[in-house]
C-alpha cells in the first residue's frame, strides 16, 4: 500500500532522514515512534507529498505523490503536526472546502461533512469560527479534515497532542474504529498509545530506523519473567527454583532482609508460570510475599533501540 | 481551481484585507480625482486613470501577500498541497481571487466617470480603452506580485519585495535610457509596464499591448507554479 524507498532528506546542512525504507501493508496501523527531532514529521511530510525527499521515493498504491499527485493523493488524509485551519472560516465551511478539495461529489458533500462532524464530535461547533476554537477542538477539526473524502490512507502526526484525557481516549477510540479496513500511519511519542493502537511499530532515531517490527513480537519474546519475593532464606529456595520445570534462569536481587528472597525467575514461554511457582512454594510451605510479571514493555524496547544504536530487528 | 478561488475570495472579505484594500484605493483615488479633475475642472479620464498606477503599485502587494505567504505561515498549505489538486490550478485560483477584488475595485472607480459624465462628456471609446489598459496593467502587477511573494516566507517580506519589483518594472524604461549596452536597454524597454501602458493612456487601443500583458500574466503564473514546486525540494516547508 505504502512504500518508502531509501528516502533521505536534508534541510541545508541538517540531515533529518537517512536512508529510510518502510512498507506499510493495506489495512495495517503503523505507529511511528521517536524522540523530539527524530524526523517523524519530516517523514510524514514526505510521505504525503508536501515535501520532496532529497533522495529516494515514496509510492502510495504504486503512485509517486510528486509525479502523479492526483492519483496518489486522491485517497489520502493527512493531519499535520499543526492542524491546517483557516481561522476565518467556520467549522462547517472549512470541512466542506476540505471535502471538495478531496474530490467528494458535490451532491454528497453535505451529508459527508455532517457524518465527519458527528464522528469527531464537532457537530455542536459547526458554526463556530475556527480561529475561536480551543486547542483540543482545533485538533479535532484537523482530524475531521483528514477524514474528509473517506481516505483509504490516513496519516496522522501526533493526533492526541494537546488533548485532555477524555478527548485522548475518544480520539484513540476513533483511530481504532478507523483502523478497520484503512491503512493508518501515525506518529507519537507516547509509547502506551502505540502499544494500544498499532499492529506495527517503527522506531526512528536521528533520522534512522532503529526498529521495524510487528507489535506482537515486540516485548512478547519466548520467555516470561516473574518478580517474586519469598519469606525464606536465599540458600533454601534458590536451588529449588532452579530445578522447577520450565525455568530458564533465576537472578537473585539484593534485599534488606536476611529471611526474605527476591528474585527474577525467567520461564520458557508456557502457560501459567505463576501456577507452577505457587505450587512449588505451597509444597515447601514458604509464604509468597510478592509476585508480578515483568513485562518487556515497549518502553524498554524503545530505550534499547534509541540508546543501543544501530541494531535493527 | 474553482474551490481555491471561492475560498480565497471569501477570505478577502472575511478578513479586513479586502475592505482595507478597496477602502484605501477608493479613498486615495477620490483624492486624486478631486485634486486633478475637480480642482482643474478637467474631464480628462485617461490621465486620471494613469495617475492611479502608483496606487496599484503600492496596494497590489497587500492583495497578494496573503495568498501564498499566509498559507505558508499558518501551514494551511499542508492541506492544499496534500490534496489531489494540481499546483497550477492552486496558483491560478488564487490569482483569480485577487484579480476579482482588483477588478471590482477598478469597477467602483467608475463613480468618478459618472461624475465626469454628469458635468461634462465621456467618450465611450476613450473610456473603454482607458479602462482596458488600466485593468490589464493592474492585473499584470498583481501577477508579478504573486510570483514575487512565492519566494518569501513572511507576509511582510513578501509585500516589500513585491513592491520593489513593481517599482523596478515600472521604471524599467527610465533605466533603459541610461544603459550603455543596447540589448540590455532593449530588454528593459520590452518589460517596462509603463511603456506598454503608454498607448492606452493616450487613448489608443494597442493589440501588442494586450498581447504583452496577457502573456506577461501567464508567464508570472507559470513561474509562480514552478517556484512553489521547487520549494518542496529546497525548503523545509513552513518554519
Ligand atoms: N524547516 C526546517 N529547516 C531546518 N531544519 C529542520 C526543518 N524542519 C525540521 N528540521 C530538523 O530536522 C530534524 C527532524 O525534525 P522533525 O520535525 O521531523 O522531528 P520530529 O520527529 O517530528 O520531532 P517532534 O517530536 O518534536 O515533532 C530536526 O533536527 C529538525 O531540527
Ligand atoms: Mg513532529
Amino acid at each position: 500500500m505504502i512504500e518508502i524507498q531509501n528516502v533521505s532528506r536534508r534541510y541545508g546542512s541538517v540531515q533529518a532522514l537517512t536512508n529510510v525504507s518502510l512498507k506499510v501493508e493495506q489495512g495495517s496501523v503503523l505507529g511511528l515512534l521517536g524522540q523530539n527531532g527524530a524526523g517523524k514529521t519530516t517523514l510524514l511530510n514526505i510521505l504525503t507529498g508536501y515535501l520532496a525527499p532529497t533522495e529516494g521515493r515514496v509510492l502510495i498504491d504504486g503512485c509517486d505523490p510528486l509525479l502523479e499527485p492526483a492519483q496518489a493523493k486522491r485517497y489520502l488524509g493527512y493531519l499535520p503536526e499543526h492542524p491546517p485551519l483557516y481561522d476565518e472560516m467556520t467549522v462547517r465551511e472549512y470541512l466542506m472546502f476540505a471535502a471538495e478539495l478531496k474530490g467528494v461529489e458535490k451532491r454528497a458533500i453535505r451529508a459527508h461533512v455532517d457524518e465527519v462532524m458527528e464522528l469527531t464530535g464537532l457537530t455542536a461547533m459547526r458554526s463556530r469560527m475556527l480561529g475561536h476554537l480551543s486547542k483540543g477542538y482545533r485538533q479535532r477539526a484537523g482530524m475531521a479534515q483528514a477524514l474528509c473524502g473517506d481516505p483509504d490512507v490516513l496519516v496522522l502526526d501526533e493526533p492526541t497532542v494537546g488533548l485532555d484525557p477524555m478527548q485522548i481516549t475518544e480520539i484513540r477510540g476513533l483511530i481504532r474504529t478507523l483502523g478497520k479496513g484503512r491503512t493508518i500511519v501515525f506518529s507519537s511519542h507516547i509509547l502506551s498509545e502505540v502499544q494500544q493502537l498499532c499492529d506495527h511499530v517503527v522506531i526512528l532515531d536521528s533520522g534512522v530506523i532503529r526498529l521495524d517490527a510487528p507489535l506482537q513480537s515486540v516485548g512478547e519474546k519466548d520467555e516470561i519473567t516473574l518478580l517474586v519475593t519469598i519469606a525464606a532464606a536465599e540458600s533454601s529456595i534458590v536451588s529449588k527454583l532452579r530445578q522447577l520445570d520450565g525455568v530458564r534462569r533465576v537472578t537473585v536481587q539484593p534485599t534488606a532482609h536476611v529471611d526474605q528472597t527476591t528474585a527474577l525467575v525467567t520461564f520458557y514461554r508456557q502457560n501459567e508460570p505463576e501456577r507452577r511457582l505457587f505450587g512449588l512454594l505451597s509444597n515447601l510451605g514458604m509464604p509468597l510475599l510478592h509476585l508480578s510479571r515483568v513485562e518487556d514493555t515497549l518502553e524498554q524496547v524503545f530505550m534499547n533501540a534509541v540508546s543501543g544504536g544501530g541494531k535493527t530487528r | 481551481m474553482n474551490i481555491i478561488y471561492k475560498r480565497d475570495l471569501l477570505a478577502y472579505f472575511r478578513t479586513p484585507v479586502g475592505y482595507v484594500f478597496m477602502g484605501v484605493f477608493l479613498t486615495l483615488s477620490g483624492l486624486i480625482f478631486y485634486l486633478y479633475n475637480l480642482q482643474n475642472l478637467s474631464g480628462d479620464l485617461l490621465t486620471f486613470l494613469s495617475q492611479l498606477t502608483l496606487l496599484v503599485m503600492l496596494l497590489c502587494p497587500l492583495l497578494t501577500m496573503r495568498l501564498i505567504c499566509e498559507e505558508r505561515q499558518k501551514r494551511t498549505d499542508q492541506l492544499i498541497l496534500t490534496s489531489p489538486v494540481a499546483l497550477g490550478s492552486v496558483v491560478t485560483g488564487k490569482y483569480l481571487a485577487a484579480a476579482t477584488v482588483m477588478l471590482l475595485t477598478i469597477l467602483l472607480t467608475n463613480v468618478y466617470t459618472l461624475i465626469i459624465a454628469l458635468c461634462g462628456r465621456v467618450y465611450m471609446g476613450e473610456w473603454f480603452v482607458g479602462y482596458l489598459g488600466f485593468s490589464l496593467q493592474s492585473l499584470a502587477f498583481l501577477a508579478l506580485d504573486l510570483f514575487v511573494t512565492c519566494f518569501a516566507k513572511n507576509q511582510m517580506t513578501g509585500a516589500i519585495a513585491a513592491f520593489g519589483a513593481n517599482f523596478l518594472l515600472w521604471m524599467a524604461d527610465l533605466l533603459a535610457d541610461h544603459l550603455p549596452v543596447a540589448w540590455m536597454s532593449e530588454c528593459l524597454n520590452f518589460v517596462s509596464l509603463y511603456e506598454r501602458y503608454e498607448p492606452f493612456r493616450l487613448g489608443q487601443l494597442s493589440y501588442s499591448g494586450i498581447l504583452f500583458f496577457v502573456s506577461f500574466i501567464a508567464c508570472c503564473l507559470v513561474a509562480a507554479t514552478r517556484v512553489m514546486d521547487a520549494r518542496r525540494f529546497s525548503e523545509g516547508g513552513a518554519a
